[in-house]
């Protein structure tokens, strides 16, 4: 074989061996992108998760309301669909809605010790809704046991107005500090 | 695998060889400690380190665990077991002290976690000259600041350090002594302590010594960030909380002051009734003629938080009890609930929990944790966690934090008791429907310095309610019930110091109670919410 020949089948293994391992990448990265895709988009899917929300009740009380929401496994995610809901208002007779129509989620933060923060926010006002020691009692509580009673990683909470943590929301809870669940009820 | 070496006599120690046998160095001059190599790190003898160190090493009489003091500590060890206890804490080591040569060995950990925390010693080891050298850490200069102050019948002294110190607290008769072990404290500028309880604190550079009056005896404990060491000091026949208002420094016996606080104000309304009417009219026109009553009836001075219709913060509002020296603080509101069918009167005094020292002290400093860990994307995070922990003004608000909580707490009894005869009066002489005494955390009770209510008198939001608060008769009775419960009261504490906590449903009187007139057990109340 002259020199010239074998150089030339040289080259052609060369170029066979380099093509082939480039397939064989593209096709993997290929294959593997579909997987990760497929594991991604049911992951952002989530799953059913039955949780019990705490609306403001008739007599002055707060009481619980099953609910299934579709959630992640994040607690953040979690947190925001339940108060979503909550906001939204209850389903059965005798329940109010917390806050006024209009009051939405502006952020809600997890903190590693525990301190969920929730940022309420009501466009236009730029104060809470006013009223009684009850009615603030049930809108608070309403926030603070549907987070804390149903988020193991949440234990208290720290309500912001339109992204300010105030002293109070109508003049007599002391909103300055978390608030823990009240398991009086 | 094991090569045990002894040191020789103490000797200065030259540049080791490149296989050297292990060592033990001291302060730059070798001692003879046992090493120990084995495949988890170094082993050394811990007889010789406790004699050289300042330990003392006791055996049970078991013989299964072996007692080593420290200072004022203790650490008991177990042969085979990596947990030791130093003190009160649970110590886990990254190997288990052994029988070895010359007795028990243990690892480096150990040593550091021992006498290195105690006593400030620093070990270290290189491993590729197997030499460990031990040293005292650079002694740190601390100082200290000292606060004393004296509230209802107890002395609270305060000495507070940017870190904790290495110390240890010696009582000998009525003299306590802080004992620095490996620090030097530099002592503020004198302070002349006038004090019932506390003869004299004395700060030098290696030591504090407490000097207790006679009869007087201090309870000791640490808060956190920044580190205080606190001393509760108390006649030893006052530790119980007392049961009557006790009078503070510039306060007389009894009660002498009310201040009346009209709930609400100005572009603060409150809550509003269906036909419009706000709680802030209503509760201004309830505080004034509960002050005309009050005035007629009760040898007392009245103080009404604002007597017009304007906006006032709610801290203002007890700190104008406070200034007032005020003997009862009672804040008159107007109900409204969310959902229908919601009715009657309810009382409030404060949660323990919003007035619970540790609970404070550690909500601030998870306050400032949780400041740490947020993202730092939040504004609203960063707004609600003001405090900042190298602000030095942020330590003297946990002392007043410290403080307000300690004063409040000994009204705590009398609060309650008080909302016991609010609801008690209201029940007997208007009917209405009992929702009782409860306890939450009300901002414009938590600033006061003396037995305060926040009283309910009903649901504007209630169409009946709001019907019957309009009407000048009814509310004619309400106050007359708010008065007698104030009466009712004061009689009972300036005739009856020692008498028991009333309760709701007590018979309304006429007149103050005689002396002696039993007061039945508080009902516990509802607690509404509480603060971390």
């Amino acid at each position: 074989m002259s020199r010239r020949a074998a150089s030339f089948i040289l080259g052609f293994a060369l170029a066979l061996l380099v093509g082939g391992g480039l397939w064989w990448w593209i096709a993997g990265r290929k294959e593997s992108g579909r997987g990760h895709g497929a594991a991604s988009a049911a992951a952002q899917a989530g799953q059913k998760v039955s949780f019990q929300l705490f609306f403001p009740a008739d007599g002055g009380a707060i009481k619980a309301e099953p609910r299934d929401l579709q959630v992640l496994d994040e607690p953040k995610d979690r947190i925001h669909k339940i108060l979503d809901a909550l906001l939204v208002g209850p389903k059965a007779a005798g329940l109010v809605r917390p806050f006024p129509e209009g009051v939405v989620v502006g952020g809600v933060l997890l903190g590693r010790d525990g301190t969920a923060y929730v940022d309420l926010r009501w466009p236009n006002h730029e104060e809470p809704p006013p009223g009684g020691s009850t009615e603030e009692i049930q809108r608070v509580y309403s926030v603070v046991d549907s987070v804390t009673l149903n988020i193991p990683q949440a234990s208290r909470v720290v309500l912001l107005w339109n992204g300010v943590q105030r002293d109070t929301f109508s003049g007599h809870l002391d909103l300055s500090r978390p608030l823990v669940p009240d398991r009086s009820r | 695998m094991l090569v045990a070496a002894q040191g020789g006599p103490a000797q200065t120690p030259a540049a080791p060889p490149p296989a050297a046998r292990p060592s033990v160095v001291l302060e730059g001059r070798e001692i003879n400690v046992p090493v120990t190599l084995a495949g988890n790190g170094p082993m050394f003898g811990l007889t010789p380190l406790a004699e050289a160190l300042g330990g003392t090493l006791s055996t049970d009489v078991s013989g299964e665990s072996v007692s080593l003091k420290i200072a004022d500590k203790e650490v008991v060890i177990g042969q085979g077991n990596a947990i030791i206890t130093v003190g009160d804490a649970i110590v886990s080591l990254s190997q288990p002290p052994v029988q070895g040569e010359g007795g028990l060995q243990v690892p480096l950990d150990f040593l550091r976690k021992t006498f290195g925390d105690l006593l400030g010693y620093s070990f270290d080891w290189r491993p590729e000259t197997q030499r460990l050298t031990i040293a005292r850490r650079g002694t740190r200069e601390l100082p200290v600041a000292l606060d004393v102050v004296h509230l209802q019948g107890m002395t609270t002294i305060v000495l507070q350090f940017p870190e904790e110190p290495r110390y240890k607290v010696n009582r000998q008769g009525s003299i306590i002594q802080v004992q620095m072990l490996a620090d030097r404290l530099t002592p503020p500028a004198p302070k002349e302590i006038q004090d019932p309880l506390v003869q004299g604190v004395t700060i030098d550079p290696g030591q504090i010594r407490v000097q207790l009056a006679e009869g007087a005896q201090a309870e000791s404990y640490v808060l956190e960030k920044p580190f205080r060491l606190v001393f509760d000091v108390h006649r030893t026949s006052e530790v119980e909380v007392p049961t009557s208002p006790s009078a503070p420094a510039g306060r007389q016996a009894g009660i002498h002051t009310i201040v009346i606080d009209p709930g609400h104000g100005g572009t603060e309304v409150g809550a509003i009734g269906p036909s419009g009417i706000q709680e802030k009219e209503l509760t201004l026109q309830l505080a004034r003629e509960l002050e005309a009553k009050l005035a007629q009836r009760l040898p007392v001075r009245v103080v009404l938080t604002r007597t017009e219709d304007a906006n006032l913060p709610l801290d203002m509002r007890t700190a104008i009890a406070n200034q007032n020296k005020a003997d009862l603080f009672v804040s008159i509101h107007l109900n409204s609930s969310l959902g229908s069918g919601a009715y009657g009167t309810e009382t409030y005094f404060l949660s323990p929990q919003a007035t619970d020292t540790r609970a404070s002290s550690s909500a601030a400093t998870e306050n400032r944790a949780a400041a740490g860990s947020a993202p730092a994307t939040s504004d609203a995070a960063s707004s609600a966690n003001p405090a900042n922990p190298a602000n030095p003004a942020d330590d003297t608000q946990d002392l007043q934090l410290i403080l307000w909580d300690l004063a409040q707490t000994h009204h705590m009894t009398e609060s309650q008791r008080f909302a016991n005869m609010i609801q008690g009066e209201l029940n007997e002489m208007l009917k209405l429907k009992d929702r009782g005494v409860k306890q939450a955390p009300f901002r414009v009770l938590m600033g006061a310095t003396m037995p305060a209510v926040l009283v309910e008198l009903g649901f504007i939001s209630n169409p009946d309610e709001e019907k019957k608060l309009k009407d000048p008769a009814y509310r004619e009775q309400l106050v007359d019930a708010l008065s007698r419960a104030i009466a009712h009261y004061k009689a009972l504490v300036e005739n009856q110091p020692q008498s028991q906590p009333a309760a709701p449903g007590t018979a309304p009187q006429a007149t103050p109670p005689a002396a002696g007139t039993p007061a039945p057990a508080a009902k516990p109340p509802a607690k509404v919410g509480r603060p971390a």
